[in-house]
Order: structure tokens, then sequence, then C-alpha cells
């Protein structure tokens, strides 16, 4: 595809723009949201799935004749005869058949958590107690889960079929690498940890299936499953013809990626369901979740080295990474190319190295989890930023500002191929410097050390690639893994009835707490002249669905404001031809205004849109001949701007192209004798283009903010070396709440994308893609040490402090 | 997260609850606010086949100053022991361990009896009863007796209560004028469970300590008196320098165990910060003295 045209924006707007209260308030707020958990059947079963207790054992045997004979267990299905019911789950790795997985374990375990039975019982308690009498006999097998061993010769194999713990590795050049390196005057390296931690729901991820035996329709309802289009995979798993799977979405209930693409959940509800013949409900525990939720975020070692001139001027990056995925390879390298679409973060420079080794190893297999990996480059870059303008004695706000690209070097291509469509990132610093009072937090902070106290400030400007395009899910290698998939399109059909109220129907899971009804809303009243409030939202399921993605990579607002736009278009287009007829004026005369067609001239011939839809229905005779009855459109919207790679992968075209910008600025104060930080300002100015509704994303950018600063103090999924995990449920996996969190002071700047409908660009996931750069910076700065491994946990720190000491 | 079954009876009176513990001997637990036990249930790490519930048996509720101590029965809640102006008077370190204890709604539910009795060595108001000092009021289907809070924490979640024994009340001895207290933790959320604590109260006449009492909390299988803490600060003119020794005392020589909170050094380390900054806010909370 060639570059989209340069979109010219209405300089007014009725309601985009506006902080309309969300539509989804009512529903939510009442306790009538329908999430699964809500969701009842006549005749339904619950499910509990038996966990392993080992972290990497062959099965030898499992007894279930205990778990049989307890009142009320219908069936179960074991790690012996799941074979018999499903075929593997989809993955989006290279090989799949060297990495198996089934939505329970077969022959062996891999993870400590991994499902080894499903029971099906006439309620979960019962399903539990059967659960407990599982008896499994198990063969240990050494355990895994140092990134680093798994690459020794000599390490037990996670899967032996694989030959290695290797399921993929590539080293991408971009640019001139080494010329720029050998130009530098100053190069700074360091190595850095990203811990693992994940999106924390407040529903878990749950599915309730119903298989009927007579029409052979398998019928899914389910929480996750966001990746809408890819779901016709899950048929061949569940053994039901594509045109058989119909999947229906229920409100998230908090995603933050999690649910972006957890099927096993749905497989497994869907296999007790055809086992059965009865409706079945899973929906995880809070155990099953941590444990075996398929979430776990990114868990990476770096190398890095940035290369500079003395002035500060910055070169090259070159990353060195290794990612542990876990078991299994749920979703590919999507983490990675997320990595790579914004890895020169908003600095000029010319070329770049990203090696990337991805190592599987004894862990819960990695999902999504906002920013989906870019939230760790983001930090990498951030952390060795801080460390060059400590190394030239800059200071880090003067070498940023000397770095940025340009707001007239725009579209800006960076070396990986991928695009920046638009960006003042100069304007975003000195709005937040403003707000945050830099100059006076930096006095401030010189009197409070002179009172013995440790404060410090930090500051990032970081980066949020929006609207993902599948070239993604294959770019990484030689030959597309499965096919090479070109959009990742998003669907709306409008339906404005006799009456003129309009009904727009979704079809992904497009509620995960993002607000997506709001938008929607938003758009029809902008395009069709009604009031927000007045439009119904409903959700198609998959069987009579039209190509829909849903969220995921901050795409779902602007891929909606396409298909709004262009089935409105169409609506207004028909309702044209109508309204000329009933006006007897010539179309080209009419004006579209406030929701009615009007003669260009004579304001009072003018037909509202409900006048020409009853029209539409009731009156096809009086109308012309080629008008069909109704008013209705459906608009498919494609990935706008999505450039192919080039075979040599030295360009990955353009992926990840509507690109937004932010700035945080932290002050901390930091107990150094306990290594509790506390929050005394916070401040974090956005730029995600157009706003659609700047309360709502006021309250994405404070939501992921804290989510940030969890990943960052204290959030991780801890493993110890004998495969345990050591944070299982919420008493050790512990996360902020608002006891914890700093008042934010948020801003928004406006560049619009020249690409995007109103010029709205994504940003559902920048706090959490900001927050720990600021927050390290920030701790750096009060006690004079560099934190290079997160989460940077108040011990952490202790010891920090006494190694300086 | 479902608990197994179990069967359900909830006692009128102390001597109800006594009697159905005899009937059901080990089987049976005391449900009283249930913010431990029902967790426990729901994890499976426990599964006690019977639940006897005293949280409606009159006799077992309030709180009061009984002319010299606090009494707390049974089934008193935690934020009404908290907000009880006999308690702010005559047990102000129990008030504070409270208010460090869960948040506001599961300290209405909690009771201080029950924290007390599920005896979690990491947990504030076990720390501070024993910090204070007093007595555990127990009662049998047979009689009563009393145990002295020095000898009732025996190990991890366990006392010396027999079994059929259910603890109807504690008393906590009131401290003389003079006395001030400290109680402080360190965890690492806002709500997350105490890595270490410690609760303190000293008493001082004519500018000297006279009586110093120092309990940790989670640096060992029981909430841990720390005697050599006690000796350096009894004779001792309250202040930094014997708050600082006081401290490193009470640090030395504990081994505390590691888990996904932080080490037993991160833990031994914050055994010290948390006496000797405990040991602080007592001495300026003294009435009277300097």
């Amino acid at each position: 595809m060639t570059v989209p045209k340069v979109r010219q924006h209405p300089e007014h707007l009725e309601w985009v723009g506006k902080s309309i209260p969300r539509v989804e308030d009512p529903k939510f707020l009442r306790g009538r949201g329908n999430y699964i958990d809500d969701y009842e059947v006549p005749n339904m079963l619950e499910v509990a799935v038996a966990r392993s207790t080992m972290a990497h054992a062959k099965i030898l045997s499992i007894d279930t004749s205990a778990a049989e004979a307890v009142p009320g267990v219908v069936a179960i299905v074991t790690s012996e005869n799941v074979a018999d019911h499903v075929n593997p789950n989809p993955d989006f790795g290279p090989s799949p058949e060297r990495h198996t997985w089934h939505c329970l374990a077969v022959d062996k375990v891999r993870y400590m958590g991994e499902g080894i039975a499903a029971v099906a019982a006439t309620s979960r308690a019962v399903a539990e107690d059967a659960a407990e009498l599982i008896e499994v006999e198990y063969a240990p097998l050494e355990p895994l889960t140092d990134m680093h061993e798994a690459l020794e010769d000599d390490a037990p194999l996670v899967h032996e079929a694989l030959g290695s713990n290797i399921p993929f590795q590539r080293n991408f050049v971009f640019g001139d690498v080494e010329g720029d390196f050998a130009a530098a005057d100053v190069i700074v390296r360091d190595t850095l940890r990203w811990g693992r931690s994940g999106g924390q729901p407040l529903e878990t991820v749950g599915a309730v299936a119903d298989y009927d035996a007579a029409t052979g329709m398998m019928t899914i309802h389910a929480n996750s499953l966001t990746l809408t289009h890819f779901l016709f995979t899950m048929a061949n798993t569940l053994r039901v013809p594509s045109n058989k799977l119909d999947i229906h979405p229920h409100p998230a209930g908090g995603s933050f990626g999690a649910k972006f693409w957890e099927v096993k959940t749905a497989i497994i509800a869907g296999m007790m369901a055809r086992v059965t013949g009865r409706p079945v409900k899973f929906l995880q525990d809070r155990l099953d979740n941590i444990a075996n939720g398929d979430h776990h975020g990114s868990d990476r070692y770096y190398e890095v080295e940035l290369a500079a001139r003395s002035d500060g001027t910055m070169l090259s990056v070159r990353y060195k990474v290794v990612d542990n995925y876990g078991a299994y390879i749920q979703f590919g390298v999507g983490q990675h190319g997320n990595s790579l679409a914004q890895a020169i973060g908003p600095y000029r420079m010319n070329s770049l190295q990203y090696d990337l080794t991805a190592v599987l190893t004894n862990k819960c297999q990695q999902g999504a989890y906002r920013g989906f990996g870019s939230e760790v480059g983001n930090w990498i870059l951030e952390r060795m930023v801080d460390l060059l303008a400590a190394e030239l004695d800059m200071d880090p706000v003067e070498l940023r500002r000397k770095n940025f690209i340009g707001p007239e070097e725009f579209p800006y291509f960076i070396p990986t191929g991928n695009v920046y469509d638009s960006g003042d990132y100069e304007a975003v610093l000195a709005k937040t410097l403003e707000l945050f009072d830099y100059e006076g937090w930096r006095r401030r902070q010189a009197e409070m050390r002179a009172e013995g106290r440790h404060v410090g400030i930090g500051v990032c400007t970081c980066q949020e690639r929006s609207v993902f395009s599948a070239t993604e899910f294959w770019f990484w290698f030689d030959e597309p893994v499965a096919a090479p998939v070109t959009s990742a399109p998003e669907s709306v059909t409008l339906r404005v009835d006799p009456m003129g109220a309009v009904t727009a129907t979704l079809y992904s899971n497009a509620s995960w707490g993002n607000s997506a009804e709001t938008m929607v809303a938003q758009f029809v009243a902008e395009e069709l002249g009604v009031h927000p409030e007045d439009v119904t939202i409903v959700y198609g399921g998959t069987s009579q669905g039209m190509p829909a993605t849903g969220p995921g990579g901050s795409r779902f607002t602007i891929m909606a404001s396409g298909a709004v736009e262009g089935a409105a278009q169409k609506i207004r287009a028909k309702a044209a031809k109508i309204a000329a007829h009933l006006l007897e004026a010539n179309e080209d005369d009419l004006v579209w205004e406030d929701g009615g067609f009007v003669v260009r001239g004579s304001p009072d011939r003018r037909k509202e849109l409900a006048e020409i839809s009853l029209a539409a229905h009731m009156f096809k005779h009086s109308l012309p001949e080629e008008i069909e009855t109704g008013l209705e459109a459906a608009h498919v919207q494609d990935h706008p701007y999505t450039t192919m790679p080039n075979p040599e992968r030295t360009d990955l075209g353009v992926f990840y192209p509507f690109v937004g910008h932010a700035s945080h600025m932290v002050v901390v104060e930091v107990d150094p004798e306990t290594g509790r930080v506390e929050f005394l300002d916070y401040t974090a100015v956005h730029d995600c283009g157009t706003v659609v509704n700047p309360r709502s994303v006021g309250g994405q950018v404070i939501g992921g903010t804290v989510q940030g600063l969890g990943t960052t103090l204290y959030e991780e999924f801890l493993y110890d070396a004998d495969g345990v995990l050591r944070t299982p449920s919420f008493a050790e996996y512990l996360i902020p709440s608002a006891l914890d969190s700093p008042t934010l002071r948020v801003g928004h700047n406006e560049t619009p994308s020249p690409y995007t409908p109103y010029g709205i660009k994504g940003g559902g996931e920048a706090g959490r893609m900001m927050a720990p750069s600021a927050i390290c910076a920030a701790i750096d700065d009060a006690l004079g040490i560099r934190i290079r491994r997160l989460p940077a946990t108040p011990e952490r720190i202790v010891e920090m402090v006494d190694a300086k000491d | 997260m479902k608990s197994p079954p179990f069967a359900y009876h909830r006692a009128a009176s102390a001597a109800e609850a006594a009697a159905l513990l005899a009937e059901f001997g080990a089987d049976a637990r005391i449900l009283a606010g249930g913010q431990s036990l029902i967790p426990l249930m729901n994890l499976r790490l426990a599964s006690p086949g019977c639940l006897v519930d005293i949280t409606t048996a009159a006799d077992l509720d309030g709180c009061g100053s009984n002319g010299g101590g606090l009494d707390v029965g049974a089934a008193a809640r935690q934020r009404s022991v908290e907000l009880h102006a006999d308690t702010l008077a005559t047990a102000p370190a129990l008030a504070e361990a409270i208010a460090n204890a869960g948040q506001v709604p599961v300290r209405h539910q909690g009771t201080v009896v029950g924290s007390i009795a599920h005896a979690d060595p990491s947990a504030e108001m076990p720390a501070a009863f024993k910090a204070q000092g007093g007595t555990v009021r127990v009662l049998d289907a047979s009689g009563s007796r009393e145990i002295a809070s020095e000898d009732f924490f025996e190990g991890y979640f366990t006392t010396a209560l027999a079994e059929g024994e259910l603890v109807t009340g504690v008393t906590l001895d009131a401290w003389p004028t003079g006395s001030g207290h400290g109680f402080l933790e360190f965890s690492v959320t806002a709500e997350s469970w105490p890595i270490a604590l410690a609760a303190v109260l000293i008493h001082v006449a004519g500018g000297t300590i006279d009586r110093a009492s120092v309990v940790l909390g989670g640096v060992a299988e029981v909430p841990l008196r720390r005697p050599e803490a006690e000796a350096i600060l009894v004779g001792a003119a309250p202040g930094a320098a014997a708050f600082e020794a006081a401290a490193e005392a009470a640090a030395m020589g504990i081994e505390p165990l590691s888990d996904s909170f932080g080490s037993g050094a991160y833990r031994k380390k914050l055994a010290r910060v948390m006496t000797r900054r405990a040991l602080t806010a007592a001495a300026e909370r003294v009435g009277g003295e300097s």
C-alpha cells in the first residue's frame, strides 16, 4: 500500500473532544455489565482445573477414582486423554509442532500451575473438592527458570522436540551501526533487567460454552479473545467446523492486554461442554489466573550500548536482548515488534541493532501487558539516556531536548522502517516543565537535601506507538510462519431505525475498560448528528460477525473511528438520495447539517435523519426504484497505513504508524534505611493526537501510570530456582492501591495525526510506558544510585544504598 | 478458591461455644471475624469440619477499662477497640497496632482476640499485646483459666491453648503515668503484610528509663521479646545513643527467614530501624517526663 492521503481535519467538532460521561457507566455502576461471572444458563456445570505442583516433571499416572466418586462430579478430562478431545492450542510462534501446547499438560508438566485435569461438576466448590482428590504421580525433571542457564548446552530441555530452549533468534541491523559507533566520542554501556509482571484484572478470564450435538454448533461466551479475526483457529482446536463456532464477547472486567489472546480458558470450557453435553462455565479463580493465566509480561535481560558525540548528539544504539518466554509460545514475538516500532524513542538516530534471543523455561507463558513489550524498550532507552547525561554531566532535560526529532521532520522514518506520523516533542516537554515547575522543584530539592532529606527528580520523554499492523506477526522470519497477513481490520455496522435511532454493532471484544462504547457513541454522534447517549451499542457473535481485531496496541479508538466514519458515509449517501427525492431537490444541492439534509440556500427546506429513515423503511414504493428498504451500512476499516517488509528485513516497513509522545516528571523522597519510596509530586503530559474524550484519556493515563509504578517498585511473578512460584496470590504479588499512588497532574498536548479520522492517535497504554523511566530516574537522583533491575523493591534499593557506602 | 464443606454452629454464649468445642473435638474451629480463617479455608490451607461462630455471643463482646488494665472480649471488633476511649487511654500501642492492620472494612469484621489467638508472628496485635503484657482468658467445658501473654505464643500459628479451649478475652495491663509507646512496621505497599515490626513501651522516672518492653514481629516464629535491648534501655537516659544501642541489640542474634517479601538480612535490618524509630516515638510520648 502507498502512503495514505493527508487529511484535512474539520475545524469544528461537536462531540469529539468533549469529556462526556461514559455511556457504559449506567450498566457497570448498576452491576448490570453482564460479566462472565454473572452470566448463567440453565443446567450449567462449572469447571475447576487441578494444577501441577511441580515445575518440570514427567506425568507417570493420574488417578481420578476418588474425584469421580464425589457427588456432583459429571466428567473429568486429564492429561492422559485431553488429546482425544481437542487439538493443540493455536500458536503464533514458528514451528508450533516443536513446542506443542495443549489446554492441559500432555506427557509432562512444564511449569508450576499448569493444568493436569479439568473437572466439571454441579458447582465450582464441588469441582474443587474433586480436583483436590486427583492423585498424580510425577517423575521430577530438572527445573529451569533462569534464562541464561536455558542457553547452556547441557540445560534441561523444556520441549525435547525443539532440540534447544531457543524457539527463535534474530539479529536485525538497521543503518550503518558500525560506522556510527566508530564515529562516536562516547559510548555508554549497561546491563539491565526487566522483571516479569502482568495485568491484574478485577474479573479473571472466563467462558461459558454450550455445544449443541444436534446442530454441531459450539457457542462460547467469553470475556477474553480479543483478536477476533483469528478466532477461526480455535475451531481447529475444538474440532468443530469454523462455521460452527460462535463466540460472543462479554465485558473484560479489566484486561490491560492480559485478555488479548487467552484462548485456553474458552477451549477448556468448550471441551468440557462437548464431553458432558451440558453448558459449562470455567472462570479462573485468582490462583489460576496468577499461576496459569497465560498473561505474564516481558521478562528480559539487556546488554545495551548507546553511542553519542561529546556534545550529547546521539548516533546509534545496540540492543542485545534475551527474553524468557516461559513454557510455551502463546503469541509469537509481538512483544519485540512493539519495541522495534519505536526503538530510537523520540531521538534522532540513524541506525540501530536489535539482537533478540527468545528462550523457553519452566515459567508460565507470556501474554500481552499494557505496552506489549514497548514499555520495556522505553525504560531501557531512557535508562541509557540518563546514563549518557551522567557521563557527559548534562542536565537530563537538556540532553533529551537536544536530540528530539523536530516538529518539521515528520513524517519521520526510523531506521527500522516504521514511521512516526507527527509530533511536537518540544511542546510536550515545555508543557510538562511548566505544569511540573521543574525549576521550582530543583530549588526545593536543594533546600530539602540541605535538611538531610533524600529527594530526587526524574524525567522521561517517551513514545507511544499505536495501531499495530499484522505484518509484525511474521516479519521476524525469512519465511512467514503461517501466512503474510497484512491487515488487522475493525468493523462496525450502523443501523438507523424508522424513528431515526441509531444502533452500532461491534464485532470484537471491545470493552476492556477502555471506554470503547463511549468512543463509538461519540463518533456516531459526530457523524450522524445524534446525541451520544441515544446510540445503542450491541455486539455481534463471530458467526454473524464481520472482520474485527479488537483492542490491543492502543488501536481500538482509531480503528473504530474509521469504521464509523466509513459506515456513516454510506448511510448519508443513501439518505441524501432519499432526501433529494422528498425535498424535490437535486442531490448535489443538499448539505448535511446538524443531523439532517438541507437545500443549500433554503434553510426551511430540510429533512431530518429520522424523517429520511422513516421513508427508507416504510415508503419503498414512493421512492426511486433503485433505493432498497432500510437504512443500514457496515464498514470494514482496514489498517490505514501498512507497508511491506523487504525480503532482507533491513526495512520492516510501516507497521505501527501513529506515534504519540509523553513526558513524565516526578519527585520522590526515599528512605535509605528501608527503601521506601514516597511520591511528592507527579506530572504527566501526553500527546495522543486529537483527544476524543479528555476525561477518559486522563483516566487511562492515571491508571497506566499507577500500573507502571507497580512494575517499577514491587510487582513481580517471582519463581525460585526450583521453579516454585513464590507469589501465587495477591498476598504476595503486590499491586499498588490508591493509598500508594501519587496524585497526578495530567496535561494533554494535541498534535493531530495527518492520517487518521479527526487526527486521533492511541493513548490507552501510555502511562505504563513512561512511569518506570521517570520513577527510576528520580530514585537514582535521590540516593546517588543506579537502578538496573526492575522491580526496584525496597530491599533492592537498600542493597544498592549499602553497596554504595 | 472455594472452601471445602463444613458444618456451622452459632454459639449464643461462651459456655455454649465451649460445649460445642467439646462435642466436635479437634475438627472444630472458633469463627470470630473470619478475616484470617476464611481466606485460609478458601485457599484450602485449613479445612475444619465444623465452625463455631462466637460473634453473636453476648458475653464475649465488649471492650473497656477494668480499673487497671483493658479488657477486650473475644467478639469485639478491631475497629471498635481501635476507636474506644479506654483503649486510647490504657493501651494506645494496641490502638496503633490495629490501625496498621488491614483496611477499615477489614477491621470492622476482624476481632482483636481472633488475631491474637491466630498467632501469626508477623501480625500487629499479637506483638502489641505481648509488648504491653497481660493475660489471656481461656474457657473449656470443664472450667476457665488464665495464660500470661508471655507464655501464650508457642510457634507459627500455635499457642498454649489446649484442645477444646477457646479464648474468651484478653486483658492488657496498664502502664503507669510516665510511659510512652511506639509501634512501627514496614510493609511494601500500604495494604500488604508487614515484613518487620516493632512494638515498644518505656517508662521514664527521673530522667531515666526504669522499665522497657521491646517486641519484634515478622522475625521469628513468635512475637519476639528482646531482653538484651530492654536491658540496655533500663537505667539509660532516653535518647538517640541508648535507642541506637538498644535497636542494635534487638536485631542482634535474630535469624529471620527469607520469603518473597524480603530476605532474612533485610528483615534484620528493618527490625533494627523499626526498633530505633519506635523507641524514639515512645520517648516523645512519655508524659510528664523527658
